[in-house]
């Protein structure tokens, strides 16, 4: 018998894959190639190629299950150059779960090529050392504080020494927040925050820990905007950072041990607030770390039904309408991971819209992404960059304020608005209530 | 991909072809970035390309052209790789020439109604371009939200408006061309509608990428209607849809779209990401719009409702907004895509058949998926008799592919020996080669290969699409050809 006439072996197994928590075929097969997904996608937008649309980067996942290419860095740049906005899920006729399969991919990349020198040292520092431990993350947001307060920022920026940092972390220190206080420091104390009046459900919130070390005062509007309408909010002291930028990293094993702990932590709540797109997204996510885990895949569904976005759990709830005027002219950005994630656009836009003297203007493609995407700015600047004029040309010209619901948009938007020479006020849509409830009070200053 | 690359390989034809483009950020080489393009929408044929290059003006396309003329490597252009019959897949190790960098819409002249794109400018972005003044561009393939007008001209895009308003070559003024030996030129520029001489731009349009590149379009633009009413119905049997579809138009009605999906591929769209809440159990739904100036479409809609009540629809509602408009329409334009709810893969054929043989058309496609064990789907722009079966498969099951392929031709068949013929707007492309003998005698295929000669003598550009590969008796045709001219 003449071996050499039969036809190559084909194979349908996930060959090139490690066998641990790879991506699921289930989900590629769903996509039928058809296209539709192109035009949302910011990178595609950007490079015109195939490899950085998401049917082009759902081909290279089932090519390298068919053996047909291998986990390398040629996989490993489309794979990592997406910015997980998710777009491509909200255009896809058949609901393929892109994002999802970008993730599981990045593991596999991650497990065949671990990060190596400067790159994996700043990766490890962060993901590892940082944002999973809130007491080093408060510690950064002290000297970032001290950074500012003591005169060091002023001396970089006067002396130069700003001028030896790359471009896109200049940008960065330019538009950076004034450090205050956490709320997880300040409450730490505090058992319940009570409601103003009757109280009339309790709630838990996950106080994130960009948004507690950099916007502080926008979890500090958050628990003000909710304790006035009724709501008991606790703080979780175990709680810790969501595990987002892990899994977006492709360091699922950490994404799993941080989702663990803050299913334990939140296991009394009966509701988990978040304000913070991104984190909100990942939390109802959690489920999908657990594949072949069915204790912690149950725990993990139990915990996702209890998320909700502050907007949403305003808006299904029902809030005091504020009586004070706020005149501004607003226009609002998506952010990528409330409309495409979580399916949240009209509820952030019925909340400013409530506000007497609000004047919304509307942005073309305002769920665009911005560029920030979780780290994305700081891991992938360039496209960032591009992504993020394209975001600027769109942001209309006469608004006072841009307003949004997830930190990472906010500072990237903050560049972008330095960076243009534009003007706007970047401001959270729970902040505006809150002025706006302020103002009706007479604190306003 | 940050920063500038550099090329690395040894190939002097890679470091040319960079070299034509602007360097390396404008080509792919390496196979891992080439796995991407080894298909377009019709994925049961795949195939590397050499390479893929990413032209930023004319000069560019025309100066790869040349080099590869000059030095005989097959190439092909690629738009958006949105289309259904494999017109942009590299059979031959082609040097790809994606367009999708030339994006630019160069201008729009209101008063004589034209506007000027390049190939890589997307369908539907013309339409937003121009909708605050009251204009659109009317070819509308369900794939209009990415695909790119250079394509639409390649393979004549039609879509769900094209029954009052035309297919694409109705729309095309003028084209900016390379010819296959990098020669630029122009036909019909001025945008006068009619010129003397043989119709180059009804032979360009729809000639599927073999006979040139275009690379600049001037496209007729309308006025927006000034009303549309859309009607959905919803039919207990396909007989009367069809029925009902045949009253509509002989009662004097020309509808702006008139578009039918049956029992399974309802169960698609209703699965996908677009439900509007089609019930299960129908046989048919008909999406109607009529549209024009206002006097008159009250009437129109009155008597299609009267239409579809003699002929026993279950349910028939107009559309309350544009808001109710859109989830129709979105719900039917990605019927395509939303088979993959209820598939892995699927094959698309693009038949087209005589109105009034839709019922029995429908029963013999019935039998070929009884008889392949595959389930098929029907989208079919029913106005125009232009009959969508989608073979649903799963290609990870060995010798479904082949069935589903099978299936394919076989309902093509039944197309053409109802009178019908075997493309409407998706083009033939590899898919629908073989199944132009159901349609031409090989006489009638060699006439049209002739023509491709002239335009394209050596066959380096997109090689081994639209027509069958020739039978012996073609051959020594050509062979005594050559012989005669050496």
């Amino acid at each position: 018998m003449d071996l050499s006439q039969d036809p190559a072996c084909t194979t349908n197994s996930l060959s090139n894959y490690f066998s641990k928590d790879h991506p699921d075929e289930n989900k590629w097969a769903d996509c039928v190639h058809c296209g539709m997904c192109l035009e949302s996608c910011p990178t595609y937008e950007i490079t015109g190629q195939e490899q950085h649309s998401p049917r082009g980067r759902v081909h290279l996942i089932k090519s390298v299950a068919e053996g047909k290419i291998g986990l390398n860095e040629f996989f490993s740049d489309p794979v990592f150059a997406c910015l997980d906005c998710r777009a491509c899920t909200t255009a896809c006729p058949a609901d393929v779960d892109v994002g999802g399969l970008i993730e599981e991919a990045r593991g596999q990349v991650r497990q065949a090529m671990p990060l190596t020198g400067w790159q994996g040292a700043v990766s490890k520092f962060f993901l590892k050392g940082v944002f999973p431990k809130q007491t080093r993350l408060n510690k950064l947001g002290g000297l970032l504080k001290f950074y500012q307060k003591s005169g060091m920022q002023t001396a970089v920026r006067k002396t130069g020494l700003i001028n030896i940092m790359p471009d896109h972390l200049v940008e960065m220190e330019s538009i950076m927040p004034e450090i205050k206080q956490p709320v997880r420091e300040k409450y730490k104390n505090e058992k319940v925050i009570k409601a103003k009046g009757e109280t009339k459900r309790e709630v838990a919130f996950l106080t994130g820990c960009i948004m507690d070390v950099m916007f502080s005062d926008i979890n500090e509007a958050t628990i003000n905007v909710l304790t006035r309408n009724g709501n008991d909010v606790t703080i979780p002291q175990n709680q810790g950072c969501c595990g987002a930028l892990h899994v977006h990293a492709g360091d699922r094993d950490m994404g799993r041990k941080l989702a663990k702990e803050n299913i334990e932590a939140f296991k009394d709540a009966d509701k988990v607030i978040v304000n913070a797109a991104g984190c909100g997204c990942m939390l109802k996510e959690y489920p999908e770390l657990f594949p072949d885990d069915p204790e912690w895949h149950a725990k993990a569904e139990e915990f996702s039904n209890k998320v909700e976005d502050i907007s949403k759990h305003l808006h299904d709830t029902g809030y005091e309408k504020p009586k004070a005027e706020l005149n501004k002219r607003i226009t609002y950005h998506d952010a990528c991971h409330l409309a495409h994630g979580q399916g949240i656009r009209q509820e952030p836009r019925d909340l400013l819209l409530n506000i007497p003297g609000v004047e919304m203007v509307h942005m073309p493609n305002s769920d665009r992404c911005c560029g920030s995407a979780g780290i994305y700015n700081i891991t992938n600047p360039e496209m960032a960059g591009e992504v993020l004029e394209n975001k600027m040309q769109n942001v209309p010209d006469d608004v006072e304020m841009i307003s949004m619901g997830n930190p990472g948009c906010m500072l990237q938007m903050a560049i972008g608005v330095q960076k243009y020479g534009r003007n706007q006020q970047i401001v959270h849509t729970v902040q505006l209530l809150d002025w706006a409830y302020q103002k009706e009070d007479g604190k306003e200053d | 991909m940050a920063g500038k690359k550099t090329i690395k390989t040894n190939d002097p034809h890679i470091r040319q072809l960079a070299a034509l483009v602007g360097g390396a950020n404008s080509i792919l080489y390496l196979k891992e970035d080439l796995v991407a393009y080894d298909c377009d929408g019709f994925t049961i044929h795949k195939h590397l390309p050499k390479a893929v290059v990413f032209p930023k003006n004319t000069e560019e396309v025309a100066n790869v052209v040349k080099y590869c003329d000059e030095n005989d490597l097959p190439f092909l252009a690629r738009g958006a790789g949105t289309g259904l019959s494999g017109g942009a897949i590299p059979l031959n190790d082609e040097v790809i020439i994606s367009l999708v960098k030339m994006k630019r819409l160069l201008s729009v002249d209101m008063e004589n109604r034209r506007a000027v794109v390049e190939p890589g400018f997307v369908n539907l972005k013309l339409t937003n371009s121009i909708s605050d003044k009251g204009y659109y561009y009317a070819p509308d393939p369900s794939s209009q939200y990415c695909c790119t007008i250079g394509g639409n001209v390649a393979e004549n895009a039609g879509g769900a408006h094209c029954l009052k308003y035309g297919v694409t070559t109705n729309h095309i003024l003028g084209l900016e061309v390379v010819m296959p030996n990098g020669e630029i030129i122009d036909i019909g520029k001025e945008g006068i509608a009619d010129v003397p001489g043989y119709d180059l731009l009804g032979l360009l349009t729809g000639s599927e990428g073999t006979l040139g590149i275009v690379t600049k379009i001037t496209v007729r633009i309308l006025k927006n209607p000034e009303d549309k009413q859309t009607v959905l119905a919803y039919f207990d049997n396909v007989a009367d849809g069809s029925q009902a579809v045949s009253d509509i138009i002989s009662s004097g009605i020309v509808p702006a779209a008139l578009e039918m999906m049956d029992k399974t591929a309802i169960e698609g769209v209703e699965a996908a990401a677009f439900p509007v809440g089609h019930p299960k159990d129908i046989e048919a739904v008909l999406l109607i719009e009529v549209d024009g100036i206002s006097a008159g479409i009250d009437e129109q809609i009155d008597e299609i409702l009267k239409v579809c009540r003699n002929r026993n629809v279950r349910e028939v509602k107009v559309a309350q907004d544009e808001a109710e408009r859109g989830r129709w329409w979105a719900n039917r334009k990605t019927g395509f895509g939303a088979m993959g709810a209820i598939s892995p893969d699927y094959l698309v054929q693009d038949g087209v058949i005589p109105r009034s043989k839709l019922p029995v058309v429908l029963e013999r496609i019935n039998q070929i998926s009884e008889e392949t064990g595959l389930r098929i789907a029907n989208i079919f722009h029913a106005g125009d008799g232009n009959l969508h079966p989608l073979v649903l498969f799963d290609a990870r099951i060995p010798g479904q592919i082949e069935k589903a392929l099978e299936a394919g031709s076989a309902c093509l068949k039944v197309c053409a020996d109802v009178g019908g013929t075997i493309t409407g707007e998706h083009g033939v492309g590899i898919e629908k080669r073989e199944e132009m003998r159901f349609v031409f005698t090989e006489e009638e295929i060699a006439a049209q290969t002739d023509v491709r000669e002239v335009f394209n003598p050596k066959n380096l550009l997109n090689a081994g699409k639209l027509f069958p590969s020739p039978s012996r008796c073609v051959e020594v045709k050509k062979e005594m050809k050559a012989a005669a001219n050496s």
